[in-house]
């Protein structure tokens, strides 16, 4: 009885949230990179570059600023699975590419759309930085699989 | 004050340049956020608390930043930079830097 128990707790609970993680992270994915597209859709009028001069030249009122947004986004327990299979053989962790990808295009859509709401049409030199958040799970040694992106840049108004 | 990443701000000449201004703060959040945190790692999302995290750490480590321009009477800080690092579970180290400078009067 108390074997079947253990068999439960070992292979049954890691194996339904192994389910959930892939359907509610599908999910979650699939909203977001719709979300994603849509803002980005509309910010295609601001010209966003990491040259350190102002491309496009400073009109407006020559104000620049600047412009920083951070992104927090979680794995899923489908996609923390597949990558610990993957690292036993080795070879690229897509599932994880793609939560890095969503991450920093996060991050730029806020940079640029905080800018946008500052009247600004333009951003250069765009830098993005990784943040590492510890591992707060620590406890159990478990550490929450996340992509942290920062994205920061100058704002300003081309001639 | 004038706040760029960028070497130079734009339409202004540099008069004087005052030295490396720098803020940092190590912050972290309550421990009901990392839970929520662990939680959300199953079914994936943002982590809106550690997106929070962040955005009050960097502004904290920019006002720090921005209150030492200010007492060297700064017109504006350039090229700033952000580094971050772990410190501790569920905590992170902001750093902003930049170089104070004054501004001439009038254009280039």
């Amino acid at each position: 009885m108390n074997g079947q128990f253990d068999l439960i707790f070992q292979i049954g609970i890691p194996a339904v949230l192994v389910l959930v993680g892939l359907f509610a992270g599908r999910i979650a994915e699939r909203r977001h990179l719709a979300r994603l597209t849509r803002r980005e859709a509309a910010l295609r009028g601001m010209l966003c570059t990491n040259l350190r001069s102002y491309p496009g030249g400073v009109g407006g009122d020559g104000r620049a600023e600047l412009v920083t947004s951070h992104a927090v986004i979680s794995s899923d327990y489908f996609k923390t699975f597949i990558a610990g299979l993957v690292s036993i053989i080795g070879g690229e962790l897509r599932s994880l590419q793609t939560l890095m990808d969503r991450a920093r295009r996060e991050a730029t859509v806020r940079m640029l759309e905080d800018a946008q709401q500052r009247g600004f049409n333009a951003v250069c030199n765009v830098r993005y930085d990784t943040v590492d958040i510890g591992a707060a799970e620590q406890r159990r040694n478990k550490a929450i699989v996340m992509a942290t992106i920062m994205a920061s840049g100058t704002a300003y108004r081309t001639a | 004050m004038i706040v760029v990443n960028t070497e130079g701000v734009p339409g202004r000449r540099i008069a004087s340049v005052l030295g490396l201004v720098q803020g940092n703060t190590v912050r972290t959040k309550h421990f009901g956020r990392d839970l929520a945190a662990g939680l959300k790692n199953i079914v994936g999302g943002e982590l809106k608390g550690y997106t929070e995290l962040l955005t009050e750490a960097r502004r904290q480590a920019m006002e720090r930043m921005l209150a030492q321009a200010q007492q060297l009477g700064a017109d504006a800080v350039v090229n700033v930079r952000y580094t971050t690092s772990a410190v501790t579970g569920g905590a992170a180290e902001l750093y902003a830097y930049g170089t104070a400078v004054k501004l001439a009067e009038g254009g280039e």
